[in-house]
């Protein structure tokens, strides 16, 4: 019981925090600080998924997006120095309003599919354990090819953006 | 679950002393600043120009070439995790793996990406 | 959990979803716009892991797994791309890359 009541606590903490941040990832003017807010919103999903269950996944999540990707993107914010960018928040054009509108039908719309069209039941066998080895044995062994398939599109990352910004010899 | 409960307590307390270092170091410290106190090195050089210049594109293709071979390590746990179970073709699936992606290393090599001129 | 709790993980990802597009559609800033995508893409990440729970098939893992592949071969390019972009307008403001209009 108490371990329920533990993990409902949690889960708001962490899903108020996700919103939160991501919210203050989009408003922020200064690209440095938007960047950091979306470091705060990819620890947050990471609890979220060792609550359910997916561990591997979560310690991914904070290796490959807290961790790399977000450096890269520090990184490039440096490169070009864009502390201050284009900026533009506060204006309220029609097409801006107009925007905002057609994504809140767009929330609407997802909300429609998740909750009246339900094609789905919920399976009432115990949550699966999304460790190391049992997600390795899956994807060694089933989904071999996919995993194969993910090195050529790492090679092809890395020939693409090599291409793209090594500096010509002139 | 429980054999996780050590990442919590470690969350809790390295930000607990990280609040209480800047906290206690934001309601103690005195602060009066003068001009001198301002300066980024208080005691040396004064810097000239603003201290953003714009760093060289080389950095990019070394933070680029992290991310990438990151993944790759990231493949790498779960095959080691039961690496006993898969024996020899669990060796040579991984061994495809990696030719693949030292192909993009040789590359990167030869193009000179990797040379700090 | 209760069983009853993979709803309010579906809302949270169609909340998180929506941020993202928000941002995505009103912000010009083009680095921004690129982080507001890989939020919409961990949304959806989020939704296959619940889906992983309502289906009890470990199968949304693995995908999640070959997401974050893709996501981190895409800002590897995506953001190389912006550094050229940047070198040759020097601005990253999306409303300025107009190079392919006729």
């Amino acid at each position: 019981m108490a371990e329920i009541v533990f993990k409902w606590i949690v889960f708001f903490i962490a899903s108020i925090l996700s919103i939160f941040s991501s919210v203050m990832m989009v408003t922020r003017k200064n690209p440095v600080h938007s960047a950091l807010w979306l470091v705060v919103t990819f620890i947050s999903l990471a609890v979220l998924y060792f609550l359910l269950n997916a561990t591997f996944i979560a310690i991914s999540q904070v290796i490959v997006y807290a961790g790399a990707i977000m450096m890269l993107f520090l990184f490039v914010i440096m490169l070009i120095h864009l502390e201050k960018g284009p900026e533009e928040i506060g204006k309220m054009t029609v097409s801006r309003i107009f925007a905002v509108v057609l994504t809140v039908l767009l929330f609407v719309e997802i909300l429609v599919g998740v909750y009246f069209y339900r094609a789905w039941t919920v399976k009432p066998e115990p949550m699966p354990f999304g460790d190391p080895k049992t997600v390795g044995k899956l994807l060694y062994t089933k989904y071999l090819f996919p995993f194969e398939i993910a090195s050529v599109l790492l090679l092809v990352g890395i020939i693409g953006a090599v291409v793209l910004a090594k500096r010509r010899k002139m | 679950m429980k054999e996780y409960l050590g990442i919590l307590i470690i969350i809790l307390l390295s930000s607990l002393v990280a609040i209480l270092i800047v906290g206690i170091s934001y309601f103690l410290g005195e602060r009066k600043p003068k001009k001198v106190k301002l300066l980024p090195y208080e005691c040396g050089m004064t810097t000239i120009g603003p201290s953003r210049r714009r760093i060289s594109v080389k950095y990019y293709i070394f933070a680029m070439l992290f991310l990438i071979f990151d993944i790759e390590v990231l493949f790498m746990y779960p095959w080691a995790v039961i690496t006993k179970d898969l024996k020899l073709f669990g060796f040579v699936e991984m061994f495809i793996f990696i030719v693949i992606l030292l192909i993009g290393y040789f590359y990167v090599w030869r193009k000179g990406a990797l040379e700090w001129e | 959990m209760v069983e009853h709790s993979y709803n309010l993980y579906l809302l949270l990802s169609a909340i998180l979803f929506t941020i993202g597009a928000i941002g995505v559609i009103t912000r010009r800033n083009g680095i921004i716009v690129f982080m507001c995508i890989e939020l919409m893409l961990n949304a959806a990440n989020l939704a296959f892991i619940s889906a992983t729970g309502i289906q009890k098939a470990l199968e949304g893992m693995i995908f999640v797994f070959f997401v974050m592949t893709v996501a981190a071969a895409e800002a590897a390019v995506g953001l190389a791309i912006f550094v050229m972009i940047f070198r040759l307008k020097g601005t990253i403001s999306v409303d300025e890359m107009n190079l392919l209009k006729g």
